[in-house]
């Protein structure tokens, strides 16, 4: 009975290391399409979606389709751990795009990362996401290269700004070392931090914080959060009379907030990753397509889990002019997937991107941009030299 | 700490300790008739915002089975003055009131009838509360909607007044908010205490076996029950919706549990209790200094925890006697 038990280990062993590559070629997609985080990850969604629709219809991997696998990651770190392993073991995918957040990345890359399947993290901007392990990269870039600009902009706008109010979602990793960024570039910019102030993502009503902020007469106030608190907050804090300069993060960069802080959100200064603006072929084809299908201009995430998906495929086209990706074991293909994408160089939407060796992207072009409320629902991110 | 913090502090618990106390009361009503908490409150919560958002502004973004769709181009006539909001807001909040009948129907008489374990049926009110946020996101994405500055006419955004050198200044929303809520409180006092229906109800609450015999309809009054704290539920989301934006499906979950925290605190099934507990954990929490006041819900279970080690039965609830 024992060694029965030994065979049938052993074939199910060898026939799951042998697994060939499923055509169409299935790339997993893990972000969040439920829970507080679905807000951003049903952006991911689409932008992926219209990645695979525009893969698809110039051909596919050189006439080959590829199938993009959803899994629902939420906003916590057990469902998106359960994404990835269901990614990995049941749909056989040959790299994964997602999770949505930095903190779910630090608990679910590592079970990618021991399978030996790469990972682009389309959204993880917190530290330390690349040194997860050789299979994890990311599109997205960190927060320490992005958040200085908007502080430099803002004392070109208004250059009278000293004293400054940090507010930052102490529940979200991305967001704590977004502020760390944001504090750091204030204080080489010779700015006094007058107040720091925490609140949670679920938060709704900032009076305590907002309070804080007016009691210490900051000209420039810097908030590290998501759409749906960092608007409110930013609301509030017209509401009850501020009248200074409003930096957001990159949580805040997403036309998702227009319905939230409404005409307050004029004039927030935002650093961006992405830009609807920038030149490049593909994303005026990626802009215009989402222009026609949504009416408005395409938001950060939605472009970088584009980019995520585009830079799979790109490097999944190399390996298979070299061989099929028919005739690859599964397990062989995703460590050439996994070096191939860090080889490579890729206009995406983003602009032109490539990755050091640990799996950071290296981008070439960062936005600042203001918002402009056109009427009460409506805003643009205007772009500013 | 100064008179104006002291004051301001005092005004931002109150207004948001309102809420949490017509929120609990839906909780509260349910627990004095039935004994088992209905989990689904939450839910009917956030559906109260969006049923009012709906009526006031009717216009979808783009994730969702209702994208695209604007009820009203020429904008709603339940929009843009104080009262035409407020009968969109009681619509709101009765409309809310039916679905919290439809989750006694579905997730409540079914097992009632069966004489289930009632954790059988907090269990299946919580299968319905995920069921209806799944359906809100599915209906309209996860978008943040949030109610035009002008829905309820043109009033100033904040009032403010100096005590000393110190500014103290409360949104206009939050004003309103507390006007509202403790007017609910005091017409749904009125209801319970001085009307055929809130005698009725009392009985059913005291001893359902007995209100039978007398000729109450028991089912008749559970129904009544559950309208009246879906009703209390919807109109508390739509206050906070229009104070904070309905912040996604999601948004009725925090409330949920702090309104469970609320009614323990206040005494299990005591109705000033639940008015009197939210005031005290909205106080609480306005008192949190500004440093830490992301750690605000903790201070407010701990505050529960620490009533509850010297009062087991709550603020206002009464011991349970066992007649041996």
């Amino acid at each position: 009975m024992k060694r029965l038990t030994l065979t049938v280990s052993l074939a199910l062993l060898t026939a799951s290391q042998a697994q060939k590559v499923e055509t169409p070629v299935p790339i997993g997609v893990a972000v969040a399409q439920t829970s507080n985080t679905a807000l951003l990850g049903q952006e991911q969604v689409i932008g992926a979606r219209f990645a695979e629709r525009f893969i698809n219809g110039r051909g596919g991997i050189n006439g080959t389709p590829i199938k993009l696998v959803f899994q629902d990651a939420a906003g916590d770190e057990n469902s998106a751990i359960n994404a990835f392993q269901n990614l990995i073991t049941k749909e056989n995918v040959v790299g994964i795009v997602g999770p949505t957040l930095s903190q779910q990345a630090f608990a679910a890359d590592p079970i990618a990362e021991r399978a030996r399947v790469p990972v682009l993290g389309p959204s993880n901007t917190a530290k330390g996401i690349p040194q997860i392990g050789e299979f994890v990269a990311r599109v997205s870039a960190p927060v320490a290269v992005v958040a200085p600009n908007a502080i430099k902009q803002a004392l070109k706008l208004d250059p009278k700004i000293k004293k400054v109010a940090v507010l930052y979602a102490q529940n979200d990793a991305f967001s704590t070392s977004e502020t760390g960024t944001f504090q750091e570039t204030a204080k080489a910019q010779g700015l006094n931090v007058a107040t720091v102030q925490k609140f949670q993502t679920t938060d709704t009503d900032f009076t305590t914080q907002v309070t804080a902020v007016l009691n210490a007469g900051v000209d420039l106030v810097i908030i590290s959060g998501l759409a749906a608190d960092g608007g409110n907050l930013v609301k509030q804090l017209r509401q009850l009379g501020y009248k200074g300069s409003i930096i957001g993060g990159n949580g805040l960069n997403t036309s998702n907030i227009f319905p939230v802080c409404q005409r307050y959100c004029d004039g927030i200064i935002i650093a961006q990753a992405y830009s609807p603006a920038q030149p490049s072929a593909a994303n005026q084809v990626f802009v215009k397509e989402y222009r026609a299908q949504y009416k408005k201009d395409p938001p950060q995430f939605a472009a970088q889990a584009y980019a995520g998906v585009q830079v799979m495929v790109e490097a999944l086209k190399v390996i298979d002019r070299k061989k099929k990706l028919a005739q690859w074991d599964l397990g062989e293909l995703r460590a050439a997937l996994n070096k191939q994408i860090l080889a490579g160089k890729y206009n995406t939407p983003l602009g032109e991107l490539r990755f050091d060796k640990e799996g950071e992207i290296i981008q070439k072009d960062f936005y600042v941009a203001q918002i402009k409320m056109k009427d009460a629902r409506t805003g643009s991110f205007v772009f500013l030299k | 700490m100064e008179l104006s913090q002291l004051i301001q502090n005092l005004l931002n618990g109150l207004a948001i300790g309102s809420v949490y106390a017509i929120f609990a009361l839906g909780y509260t009503l349910v627990f004095s008739i039935l004994g088992i908490i209905n989990f689904a409150h939450g839910a009917v919560f956030t559906l109260g915002a969006y049923f009012t958002y709906t009526l006031v502004v009717g216009q979808f973004e783009n994730n969702g089975l209702l994208k695209g769709v604007n009820l009203f181009p020429d904008g709603s006539p339940l929009s843009g003055n104080p009262w035409a909001f407020a009968l969109a807001t009681l619509i709101g909040a009765a409309v809310a009131g039916l679905v919290a009948v439809l989750v006694e129907r579905l997730a409540f008489r079914p097992m009632r009838s069966r004489g289930a374990d009632p954790l059988l049926a907090l269990v299946s009110s919580l299968g319905v509360a995920l069921v209806i946020v799944n359906l809100i996101q599915l209906l309209v994405g996860a978008e943040i909607y949030n109610f035009p500055s002008d829905a309820y006419g043109e009033v100033r955004p904040a009032l403010s007044f100096q005590i000393g050198e110190r500014v103290v200044i409360i949104r206009t929303v939050q004003i309103i908010i507390f006007a509202v809520s403790l007017a609910m409180l005091a017409v749904l006092g009125y209801v319970i205490g001085r009307t055929k229906v809130g005698k009725a109800l009392r009985a059913v609450a005291e001893s359902p076996g007995t209100a039978s015999l007398l000729g109450i309809s028991v089912d008749r009054f559970i129904l009544i029950t559950f309208f009246l704290s879906g009703f209390l539920g919807g109109l508390a989301g739509t206050l906070v919706g229009t104070a904070f934006g309905v912040a996604g499906p999601y948004f009725g979950v925090t409330y949920g549990l702090k309104g469970l925290a609320v009614i323990v605190l206040g005494g299990l099934g005591s109705i000033p209790g639940a008015v009197v507990g939210g005031l005290v954990i909205g106080l609480a929490e306005a008192f949190v200094p500004a440093d830490y006041s992301a750690y605000k819900d903790a201070v407010a279970f701990a505050l529960l925890f620490v009533i509850l080690l010297v009062r087991p039965q709550g603020l206002l609830g009464r011991t349970q006697i066992q007649k041996v």
